[in-house]
Order: structure tokens, then sequence, then C-alpha cells
């Protein structure tokens, strides 16, 4: 009962915080909400028992990832910043459709995902072994290919950041000298 | 449903004495800074205010609460209170995963001196240790001013940097202990007879490297640089709200963080320790008190050593402190990583 009522301070508050992201018209405010929310999905994940997601989201997504976005986003002028007119309405309108195409994929995803884990089929093992040690054995055993596959992605990612960064350093090299 | 009541008393007592001790002594630290600084330089630091100074905090304390709040004409009132917020809530939250001792029993209740022993606690260490950088970024950006924008964007690439480093270098300890609980990281220390630095020394330097980092201590103190920026981000604060930011910056996060290198290197609570001999401990006499002794001492230990460095050392260059954390600690955690895996197994035994 205290664990429902529990999930349903941290659901409201990352419904809000969601709606303040996109409501929202100064950037700093907008990471603010995101920054929110994200905490509140953590919290999620700490009611529902999976405490290395919820500290990974914590990591992952509260630090790592929004630390860009503010790290960017203070670059941005005073007065940009709190401008008022709305940009980029025709590219919003142009992606609408494929924003329904993404909310459909997601629906997809979330029936089969319904479907597909039966609840508390890793209670047993998270009780005896303990959280981190069930995610790292289901990681490197059952999901082991998709895991490499997830990981050459990222790899590639990281080379083409990689790649993109040299070229502009060649371009300014001769500045120095 | 005795038992909830009861862990609820427990856990609030708990938070009070945390709290009591995490901001009380972090206030009476800034005069064991000043003292230790002083004798560095041979001068004999505050002794007007109190025996030896030592009333010196309050007397600051008074100053810096009674003084005007002043606040940039143009800034973001709410954004740069809220940084007060972000700066100091992490930081102490910190301190719910930190053992301090080994377990004991009151009135027939075991107690963990420990607020939440989750166990994942030392990636909530680090989650809430760089949620620091929103403070700061948000410090820099709510001024409008561009010496704090300045300041802020140094440490929070100097953050970014070398919480990489710091991440891949507690690993070698996690792979020993097997465990991401702090309690139990202290625990098998004990069992196995050995404090992890023994076999984790490269770790260790890229630990305190990257502490110095986080928490802007001398040399890498860039983004205060007192020569060019002024002060960095804090420029606009005023009273005690310019007061907070170097409390949390230069005494809890240097107090949690250094607590947490006594869990993951110094083995905690555990005397003191010499490989293939085992623990000796002199301070026996302590009877039960004498854990708490040890983890105070090394505490102590690691905070006066920062100081020392703080009060010693020249400042490096932007340019140096990412290069130093991108190109040599990384790589040297990451092959500690390497090295560990392969000696584990003899460790385990």
């Amino acid at each position: 009962m205290v664990r429902f009522l529990i999930f349903l301070v941290f659901s409201a508050w990352a419904i809000i915080s969601a709606i303040g992201v996109v409501t929202f018209t100064n950037p700093i405010y907008v990471i603010l909400w995101l920054l929110s929310s994200l905490i509140a999905v953590a919290g999620i994940f700490f009611v529902a028992g999976a405490e290395l997601v919820g500290a990974l989201q914590l990591l992952i997504y509260a630090v790592a990832i929004a630390v860009f976005y503010v790290f960017v986003l203070t670059a941005v002028p005073w007065e940009k910043a709190v401008r008022k007119d709305p940009h980029y309405r025709t590219e919003g309108v142009l992606s609408l459709p494929l924003v329904l195409l993404l909310y459909l994929e997601m629906a997809v995803v979330f029936l089969l995902g319904v479907v597909a884990s039966p609840e508390g089929k890793f209670r047993e093992a998270i009780a005896k072994i303990g959280n981190a040690e069930v995610v790292g054995s289901v990681l490197f055993t059952k999901y082991f290919f998709a895991f490499e596959v997830v990981s050459l992605v990222l790899l590639i990612g990281m080379i083409g950041a990689v790649l993109i960064g040299r070229k502009e350093s060649q371009t300014y090299e001769d500045d120095t000298g | 449903m005795e038992s909830v009541w009861v862990d609820l008393l427990v856990a609030v007592i708990k938070i009070l004495v945390i709290l009591g001790i995490a901001l009380g002594l972090g206030a009476y630290l800034t005069w064991v800074e000043r003292k230790v600084a002083a004798h560095i330089q041979r001068r004999p630091g505050p002794m007007v205010v109190g025996w030896h100074g030592l009333l010196q905090p309050i007397a600051d304390g008074l100053k810096l609460i009674t003084k005007e709040d002043l606040f940039p004409r143009y800034g973001n009132r709410f954004l740069y209170n809220l940084a007060l917020v972000m700066a100091l809530v992490p930081a102490t939250l910190v301190f719910a995963v930190i053992p301090f001792g080994p377990e004991f029993e009151v009135f027939g209740y075991r107690v963990k001196p420990i607020l939440t022993d989750v166990n994942v606690g030392i990636l909530l260490v680090f989650g809430l240790g760089s949620l620091a950088v929103y403070a700061i970024a948000l410090a820099g950006w709510a001024s409008n001013s561009k010496y704090p924008l300045i300041g802020s964007m140094r440490k929070a690439g100097i953050i970014i940097s070398y919480e990489v480093a710091i991440t891949f270098a507690v690993m070698g300890p996690l792979i020993l202990a097997g465990t991401l609980s702090t309690y139990q990281i202290v625990q098998n220390q004990i069992e196995q007879n050995l404090w992890y630095i023994w076999v984790q020394p490269v770790a260790f330097v890229v630990y305190m490297f990257s502490l110095l980092a986080e928490t802007g201590r001398v040399p890498f103190d860039i983004q205060e640089a007192e020569a060019e920026l002024v002060t960095g981000f804090t420029v606009e604060y005023g009273g005690m709200k310019f007061g907070l930011f170097p409390l949390v910056e230069w005494y809890i996060e240097v107090l949690t963080l250094s607590a947490i290198a006594v869990v993951l290197f110094l083995g905690g609570w555990s005397p003191l320790n010499i490989p293939f001999v085992g623990f000796v401990d002199p301070l026996f006499f302590l009877g039960p008190l004498s854990p708490y002794a040890w983890f105070l001492l090394k505490v102590t230990a690691l905070f006066l050593f920062i100081l020392w460095l703080h009060w010693t050392l020249p400042r490096y260059r932007i340019d140096q402190i990412t290069e130093i954390a991108w190109k040599i600690m990384l790589p040297l955690a990451l092959l500690n990583i390497v090295i560990t895996s392969l000696i584990a197994p003899f460790i385990w035994d």
C-alpha cells in the first residue's frame, strides 16, 4: 500500500515534469524539468525494487547525458534564451507523422514486453544473489549477442565523433603556426 | 508493525546524527584549514577570537549571515537560489551510504552505523556527486555575468572529464570486493585480510586526482582562479550564499569523497593492515570504539593530505587538466581494470 502511494507520487512527479519539458520556452527551465522527470523515473525504479536500474538511471541519464545539454545551453546568450517567438514551426508540422509512428512503435514494443516478461520471474534469483548480479548474469548469458551488437553501435558512434572532431582540428591547424 | 516504527525511529536518529556531524564539522573545518594553511606558510593564523581562534568560524558565520543580500539586476532570481539548493542537497545525501563502523546491538536491535545499506551504494555516490555540476552551471548562468559563466563552464568540463576517470578507477576495488554495497566492501576487505590500496595503488592515485579535480581543490581550482576570474561562479553571490559554495565543495564534498576513498582503499573501520601479516590494532585499548577511531583517523589523514597539497602546489592550466584526465588518468584506470581482472582470482581465495 505504502509502495503504491510512493509509486503514485513519483509517477505524478514524472508526468508533471514531462509536461513542463514541452510547455516551457526558456531552455534552462526545460533542462531542469527534464532532470526532474529523469530523477522521478529513477525513483519509480527504486520503488519497483530495481535498485541497479535506478542507480544507473541517475548516473547515466540524470548526470552524464543531461549534463551535456546544460553544458551547451549555458553557452546560449541570455537574450536568446528568454526569447518567446516560436521557431521551427514548419519542421514541427512536418515531423508529426514520424512522431506518431514512433509512438505506435513504442506502444507495440510495450505490449510485446508485457507478454514476454511475466511478473516475478526473477524475484527468487534477485533475493538469492542480489540485484546487480541478476542483471549481469542475464545480460551476459541470454542477451549476450544483443549486448555485443549494442556496444558495436556505440563504438561506431564514438569513431564517428572522433572523425568529426579531427576534421575541425585540421581546418584550424594552420592558425597556430 | 512495531518493527516498522523502530526502523523509522532508528533512521531519523541516524539522519540527525549524520547531518549534525556533517554540517557542524563542515563549519569547523574552515578553522582547521586556516590553521593548517597558516602553519604551512609560517604564520600563526586566526588567534584573536577565542583560544587560538577557536571561535573564529562562529564569528565568520555571523558576519556572513548579517551581510546585505546583493543580487545582480538582470539575473534570474529563481535559478540563482535554486543553484544553492542543488549544491547542498546532493553533497549531503552522499553521507547516506557511508558506513562509519561495524554493526552493533542496542536494546536487542541490530543497528548498522550507515543510513541506507543499498546494494548499489557506490553507484549512488557517483550519481549524486556529479549532480553538483548542475548547481555550478546554474549558478554561472543565473548570475548573468561573464566571470561566473566562464568559471562554471570550466568546472563543468573538469567534472565531466574526471567523472569518467573516477568511475573507472573504482572498478578495481569493486571487482576485488565483488559487490557495490559500501558496507559489504569494507566487510570483504576484513575477510580477505587486505586493504585494497596494497593491490590497487594505481586506482588510488587516479581516485585522488579525480577527488581534487571534482572538489575544485588546488591544483585543479581553475574554476576559481582568483587572478583571472576573481572567484569564478561565486562572484555574484554575497553573504552566506557566497559562503555556502566553498563549504559544500571544499569541506562536505572532500569529506564524503575521502570517506569513500577510505571505504574503498583503506579498509573502512578496520585497523592497520600489513600485507601478508594481517590486521594490527595499536588502538585496541579503546575497545568497541576502536573501529570508529580508525575510521575518523583515516578520513582526517586524507583530509590533511588534501590540505597539504592545496597550500603547497601551484595551479594547472585548463588544457593541462583535461589532458591529464583523458590522456593519462583514463588509460591508466582502464589498464588497472584489465590487470585487476587478471589478479582477482588470487585475492578471492
